[in-house]
């Protein structure tokens, strides 16, 4: 996740970050107030490159820190209903052989549809 | 053949045969009149959200006494409209601070888990009752009765939801993707508890079942009963106090509002064959017709025919497209379900009770009596629209506007169908930048509709994206008619 200070926001730099590392990113999500902005991005790439990519942010002023945790299911909550499964546009969701729900944070590209349907509200998205 | 009575003397003496509804088809296809002696219950299950839920609640007496007329637990309005501090808490009722997130049936899951729950209630005073206000907290302990009353449960059958317009829809069958990209469906099929006795010959008016987590009965039938479609459903009532939460969940549906999930088992008794066959069917033999939520209607067109098992696969084909399946019943705590009435029963808690009375099955389902017919857009919409061109200059379309004591002017292309729509703020807009073109002031991605829909659903659809009007255009896209806010408030005021 990168934290865009205001001094920046209006500048171009995933672009720049991009063509000065040859790395690939795909944008996530991004969310920019007038003040400042978060943008998540996955780096496709070795640890090689997610490095250069980071260290090239960092040079820039921006404030990056690396999401653990995509998806998360409170299975103190979860009742495995199974009305998250058909929304994930990835497949992340899916049932056990025992019929509980499985959520696969490594597929999960932190989309919020699930989050938002859940009738239980038992899933989350780390966002700090 | 066998009775109610024998098979409770098997329980007693430890000697009952108890199988799961899922593991009853096997063993009967093996040997339908041995399955039918040696069985001598088969426990069913469904966990799911079931909006005709609720409980009743009596508070005891405060001193001086209240009689209550408006309660709030939790910031959920109750009903009580009953003796003095009787109430009906509902499970769709939503809070007043907390809107959809959180409802009655989240007071009843937290009554429930023994949780505190706010109790606020005002009165206007009685000679006997002169207490006006109350505020206070409680617990489920504190209450001397707390029921679980639902007037319909545990519905038969189900019809399977799809959407086929181009806007995700909040629906009680949960959220629907746009163009028909995932399909939810309710109950639990081959083990849901009326689909194993769908002639009702065991389940009936005093039907012992598991509810909540404890011990509860079968009051009558649902309301909605409809047996001769298949539809027939249970009204059943228990003991709150002795529930738990793992089987009553407060459950929000987002865009729709809250409601409870409820977890019901119900054993059926193998008496003879016939009713052992019932209790063999399996998912492949049950039918469910997916309906196209895009339309707002009573009678929703049928998009497919499908059974429980093509829904349970995760899969089901549409247009040559594999289109992602939910359930929106949990099978896991159904199964739970089956289990704890199973071990209830081999403890000798549990015995069975033969009913009272037969469910009725011939009762008919009627649809609202409505005193007047809803107008159609075709009654109400503006017939000969103003329309302007993409090519045409500002003025020329502010001129019209004035002109015609319009806010709004669809814009058309040379073949007249619909490619955008220009407001007066629009222009007023384009004026302030010095912007000369209307195509580029115009909203491109117009909220269109069609001149047979319904006039409310239309009032609903500018609601949602928040416009004055929406343009009415033909299969072909081309502009039949406009209908304006101001057109609908004055039609159904006339009302
Ligand atoms: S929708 Fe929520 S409660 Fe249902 S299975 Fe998914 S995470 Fe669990
Ligand atoms: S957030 Fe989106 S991608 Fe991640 S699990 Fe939920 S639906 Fe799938």
């Amino acid at each position: 996740m990168l934290k865009f200070p205001s001094d920046v926001v209006d500048s171009p730099i995933l672009a720049e970050t991009v063509l000065k590392t040859g790395v690939l990113i795909n944008i996530l999500r991004a969310k920019v107030d007038y003040d400042e902005g978060t943008i998540v991005i996955s780096i496709l790439g070795d640890e090689e490159q997610q490095r250069k990519i980071v260290d090239t942010l960092i040079e820039k002023g921006i404030e990056v820190s690396r999401l653990e945790k995509n998806i998360t299911n409170d299975i103190s909550r979860c009742v495995d209903c199974g009305a998250c499964i058909s929304l994930c546009p990835t497949g992340a969701i899916s049932f056990n052989k025992d019929w509980s729900i499985n959520v696969d944070g490594e597929k999960c590209i932190r989309c919020g549809v699930c989050v938002e349907a859940c009738p239980l509200r038992s899933l989350s998205i780390q966002e700090e | 053949m066998k009775t109610i009575e024998e098979i409770n003397r098997r329980i007693k003496n430890g000697e009952v045969v108890i199988v799961r509804a899922d593991e009853m088809p096997e063993l009967f296809e093996e040997n339908p009149r041995r399955a039918a002696e040696e069985v001598d219950i088969v426990t069913t299950g469904t966990f799911g959200a079931m909006c005709s839920s609720g409980a009743f609640l009596n508070f005891g007496h405060s001193d001086p006494p209240i009689k209550m007329t408006k309660l709030w637990l939790n910031e959920v309005e109750a009903y009580t409209g009953l003796a003095a501090v009787d109430a009906y808490i509902g499970a769709t009722q939503i809070s007043e601070d907390k809107g959809f997130e959180y409802g009655g049936g989240h007071v009843i899951e937290d009554l429930v888990a023994g949780r505190e729950i706010c109790l606020r209630a005002e009165s206007y005073g009685t000679d006997c009752y002169p207490r006006t206000r109350v505020e206070t907290t409680l617990t489920i302990d504190d209450l001397n009765q707390a029921i679980l009353f639902n007037p319909r449960n545990s519905t038969q059958r189900y019809n399977a939801a799809i959407n086929s317009t181009d806007t995700v829809l909040h629906t009680y069958m949960g959220t629907l993707l746009s163009n028909r990209r995932n399909i939810n469906f309710a109950g639990t099929g081959e083990i849901s508890p009326l689909v194993n006795d769908p002639e009702y010959r065991t389940i009936g008016f005093g039907t012992r079942i598991f509810l909540g987590g404890a011990k509860g009965f079968v009051v009558g039938e649902g309301t909605q009963h409809d047996p001769k479609n298949g539809f027939g459903s249970i009204c059943v009532k228990g003991n709150l106090k002795e529930m738990s939460d793992r089987f009553l969940s407060g459950a929000t549906i987002p865009g729709y509002g809250t409601s409870l999930f409820v977890g019901i088992g119900i054993p059926i008794p193998i008496l003879n064959e016939d009713i052992a066959r019932n209790t063999a069917v399996r998912n492949n033999e049950i039918k469910v017709s997916i309906l196209d939520y895009g339309v707002p209607r009573r009678e929703k067109p049928i998009v497919k025919e499908v059974s429980y098992e093509e829904l349970f696969s995760g899969r089901v084909e549409i247009d040559g497209k594999k289109v992602k399946t939910s359930p929106l019943s949990s099978v896991k705590i159904s199964i739970e379900i089956m289990e704890r009435l199973k071990e209830l029963i081999l403890d000798k808690e549990f015995f069975l009770t033969k009913p009272i009375q037969s469910l009725p099955r011939d009762t008919e389902l009627k649809t609202m009596k409505l005193r007047e017919e809803v107008p159609f857009v075709e009654d109400v919409m503006t017939k000969n629209v103003i329309v302007a061109h993409p090519r045409d200059s500002i003025i020329t379309v502010s001129e019209l506007l004035v002109e015609h004591g319009i806010d709004q002017i669809p814009i058309v292309d040379k073949k007249d169908k619909l490619v955008g729509i220009v407001t007066s703020w629009d222009i007023t807009k384009a004026l302030a930048r010095h912007e000369k073109k209307l195509e580029n002031i115009m909203t491109k991605k117009v909220i269109t509709s069609k001149k047979d829909e319904y006039l409310d659903v239309v009032a609903r659809r500018l609601d949602k994206y928040q416009v004055n009007s929406t343009p009415i255009v033909d299969e072909e896209n081309n502009v039949v008619g406009i209908i304006t806010l101001a057109d609908i408030n004055k039609a159904l005021r006339r009302r």
